[in-house]
C-alpha cells in the first residue's frame, strides 16, 4: 500500500507534470528540426502526451480539494477568482487532450476529387451513421485584379436518398458541416482535354490527368501531357505567372522509343505537331476540386476545452494578487 | 505617403536607439535630465511608429497584421507602448534602456530585412480571409510585447550597478503574456479548424509557439513555488523571449510550413 501511495504521488505530482512538459518541449524542438512533418507520430512522443494527460487528470483531481477549500472560505474575491481560473484552465487542457485522443482513436478523414457533376457517397469514404451523397455542381476560382486567387469555391448539393437536402458553397474558411461530417476546400487540379486521331483511326477527344500519356495514330511517337499553365510566359519556365487563365498553355513532351525528342508549350486550340501529318490539339481544361472530408467525434470536447482554457487563463491572470503575501 | 513611411521608420529607429543610449548614460551618471530626454524620445518614436502603422492601414485597407513585416512593426510598437504605460504605474524605469534597445533592434530588422515591403500592397490570400485573423494576431503581438518587456526587466537584474526591479513585475508580465499567448494559440486553432480542416497540425509555427508556451508555463509554476533560485527563473524569461524570436524569425526562414506567409 505504501508502495502504491508513493507511485501515485509520483505520477500525480506537479513536478512530474512539469518534467513531462519539459520533455515534450525538447522532443518537439528536436523533432521539428530533424523530422519535420512526422515527429509527432513517433510512439514515444504520443506516450509523453498520454502521460501528461494522466498526470494532469490526477494532479487536477488532487487539487479539487484545495480549490474547494479556497472557494468556500473567505480569502477575498481575488483569491477566489484566481483559484477558479487556475482550475478551469487545467480542466480545459485536459478536455483538449481527451478530445485529441478521441480523434486519434475514432476520427476519420480522407480526400475526394470531384469534377463538376460528379457524385460521391460519403458513407463509402467515411464510416458514418447518417449516409448522404455529395454532388459537385461547379468548382471555380475567383481572382483579384492582379491575377492572384481571391477564393476557391466548390458549389455542392447534399442529397439523401436522391432528395436534395442542402446546397452550399464550400470555400476556404467556409467548410460544409453536415450531420457531423465536415468538408473543406483543400486543393484543386485540372484535367486536360485533347483532340487527336486515335490508333484505330477515329477522331477522338480525351481527358487526361497531368502526367498521363497519349498515343496518336500514324506515328510511334508518344505524347506526355505534362502540365497546364494558366498564364504562360517562357521567362517563367514551368511556373505560371498567375493562376488566372490569361494565356493558357499546355506543356507537353514527345518521346520516341523512350527517348525524349523535345518539349513544347501549345496554346489552347492551336494544333501541335507531333510528327509529319500528326497533330494533337489541346481543346481546354476541366477543373476538379479536392475536398477533405472529416468526422471528428472529439471536436466538441476540444472546443469546450479551448474555451475553458481561454476563460480560465484570463480569470487567473486578471486576479493575480498585486501584493506577494496574497499569492496562493 | 510611401516616402513619408520611409523617412518615419528611420526617425523611429533613431529615437529608439538614442532613447536607449540616454537611458543607459543617464542611469550610469544619475542624470535626471538625460532620463527625461530619453522618455521624450521614446514617446516621440512611439507616436511616429503609430503613424507608420496608420499609414500602412490606409495603404492596404486592413489592420497591419497580415504579414511578417506588419507583425514585426505592430509587435515592436506594442512593446514600447506597453513600457510607456507600465512605467507610469510601476517602478520599472531601470529596465528602460534594455527595453528601448530591444525595440530599436526589432525596428532595425524591419529596416534591414524588409524595407522594400513597407510600401508593397498585395491582396490577402484566401486562407487569411477570416475574422479570426485580427484576434489571433493581435493577441500574439501583445503577448510577444509582454515577453519582450519581461526579458528586458529580467536582463537588467544581472547588472547590479543600477537599481533592481522586483521579480514580481516580471512575473506579472509573463503571466499576462502567457494568458494572451494561450488565447492566440486557441483562437488560431479554432481558425485552423475552419481554414485547414484541423485544429492542430504540428506545423513548425504551432510547434514552436507551443514550446514557447511550455517554457513560460514552467516558469509560472516554479516562480510561485519559490523552489528555484531567482537567477534561474530570470534566465528562463530571457530564454523564453529567445524562443519567441525563433518562433517568429527562425521558423519563417528555416522551417517552412503552413504559416509561410507570416
Amino acid at each position: 500500500m505504501q508502495g502504491f501511495n508513493r507511485f501515485y504521488s509520483l505520477v500525480s505530482s506537479m513536478k512530474t507534470g512539469l518534467f513531462l512538459l519539459f520533455l515534450i518541449g525538447v522532443t518537439a524542438a528536436v523533432g521539428s528540426s530533424v523530422l519535420p512533418g512526422s515527429f509527432y507520430q513517433i510512439p514515444v512522443f504520443k506516450l509523453l502526451l498520454l502521460l501528461l494527460l494522466i498526470n494532469m487528470i490526477l494532479c487536477t483531481f488532487n487539487r479539487i480539494k484545495l480549490t474547494f477549500r479556497v472557494l468556500l472560505k473567505r480569502f477575498g474575491r481575488r483569491v477566489w477568482y484566481r483559484q477558479l481560473g487556475i482550475f478551469t484552465l487545467h480542466l480545459g487542457i485536459i478536455l483538449v487532450l481527451v478530445g485529441g485522443l478521441i480523434y486519434s482513436v475514432s476520427g476519420q478523414n480522407d480526400r475526394i476529387h470531384l469534377l463538376a457533376g460528379d457524385r460521391v457517397d460519403i458513407a463509402k469514404v467515411l464510416d458514418i451513421r447518417h449516409p448522404f451523397t455529395l454532388q459537385l455542381d461547379e468548382f471555380r476560382i475567383e481572382f483579384n485584379e492582379d491575377g492572384s486567387p481571391s477564393q476557391y469555391i466548390s458549389e455542392v448539393t447534399v442529397l439523401e436518398n436522391g432528395q436534395v437536402t442542402d446546397q452550399i458553397a464550400i470555400s476556404v474558411n467556409h467548410p460544409l458541416n453536415y450531420q457531423g461530417v465536415k468538408a473543406y476546400q483543400t486543393s484543386f487540379g485540372y484535367l486536360v482535354k485533347a483532340a487527336y486521331i486515335a490508333e484505330n483511326g477515329e477522331n477522338k477527344e480525351g481527358r487526361f490527368f497531368e502526367g498521363e500519356w497519349l498515343d496518336p495514330d500514324g506515328t510511334n511517337r508518344r505524347v506526355r501531357i505534362y502540365k497546364y499553365i494558366p498564364n504562360f510566359n517562357p521567362a517563367y519556365g514551368m511556373r505560371s505567372v498567375t493562376l488566372r487563365p490569361d494565356n493558357p498553355h499546355i506543356v507537353f513532351s514527345v518521346y520516341e522509343n523512350d527517348k525524349l525528342l523535345g518539349i513544347g508549350a501549345a496554346k489552347l486550340n492551336e494544333p501541335a505537331q507531333i510528327d509529319e501529318n500528326v497533330y494533337v490539339t489541346f481543346t481546354g481544361v476541366e477543373p476538379y476540386t479536392i475536398l477533405e472530408v472529416k468526422s471528428d467525434p472529439g471536436l466538441p470536447l476540444v472546443l469546450i476545452g479551448g474555451c475553458a482554457l481561454m476563460l480560465g487563463v484570463c480569470l487567473a491572470m486578471l486576479a493575480t494578487p498585486r501584493r506577494k503575501k496574497n499569492m496562493v | 505617403m510611401e516616402t513619408l513611411m520611409d523617412i518615419f521608420i528611420y526617425v523611429v529607429l533613431f529615437c529608439y536607439f538614442a532613447s536607449a543610449l540616454l537611458y543607459w548614460g543617464g542611469g550610469k551618471f544619475h542624470n535626471s535630465m538625460a532620463a527625461k530626454a530619453a522618455l521624450g524620445l521614446a514617446i516621440l518614436g512611439c507616436i511616429l511608429h503609430l503613424a507608420i502603422l496608420v499609414m500602412r492601414t490606409a495603404l492596404t485597407g486592413v489592420l497591419p497584421l497580415t504579414n511578417g513585416l506588419e507583425f514585426l512593426l505592430s509587435f515592436s510598437w506594442v512593446t514600447v507602448l506597453l513600457y510607456l504605460l507600465m512605467q507610469t504605474r510601476y517602478p520599472i524605469q531601470p529596465a528602460a534602456g534594455a527595453v528601448m534597445l530591444i525595440s530599436a533592434l526589432l525596428v532595425s530588422l524591419v529596416v534591414i530585412l524588409m524595407r522594400d515591403q513597407l510600401s508593397a500592397v498585395a491582396p490577402l490570400m484566401p486562407a487569411l480571409k477570416s475574422p479570426w485573423l485580427t484576434v489571433h494576431v493581435i493577441t500574439a503581438a501583445v503577448a510577444y510585447a509582454a515577453f519582450a518587456l519581461a526579458a528586458g526587466l529580467a536582463a537588467v537584474q544581472f547588472f547590479p550597478a543600477g537599481q533592481s526591479i522586483k521579480d514580481d513585475y516580471i512575473y506579472l508580465l509573463v503571466g499576462g503574456g502567457f494568458a494572451l499567448l494561450s488565447l492566440s494559440i486557441v483562437l488560431g486553432a479554432v481558425w485552423a479548424e475552419q481554414a485547414w480542416g484541423r485544429y492542430w497540425s504540428w506545423d513548425p509555427k504551432e510547434t514552436w509557439a507551443l514550446i514557447t508556451w511550455i517554457i513560460y508555463a514552467i516558469y509560472l509554476h516554479v516562480y510561485r513555488s519559490r523552489d528555484w533560485p531567482a537567477n534561474t527563473t530570470r534566465w528562463m524569461v530571457i530564454i523564453g523571449f529567445g524562443l519567441v524570436l525563433f518562433t517568429f524569425f527562425g521558423v519563417n526562414y528555416l522551417l517552412p510550413g503552413l504559416h509561410s506567409y507570416a
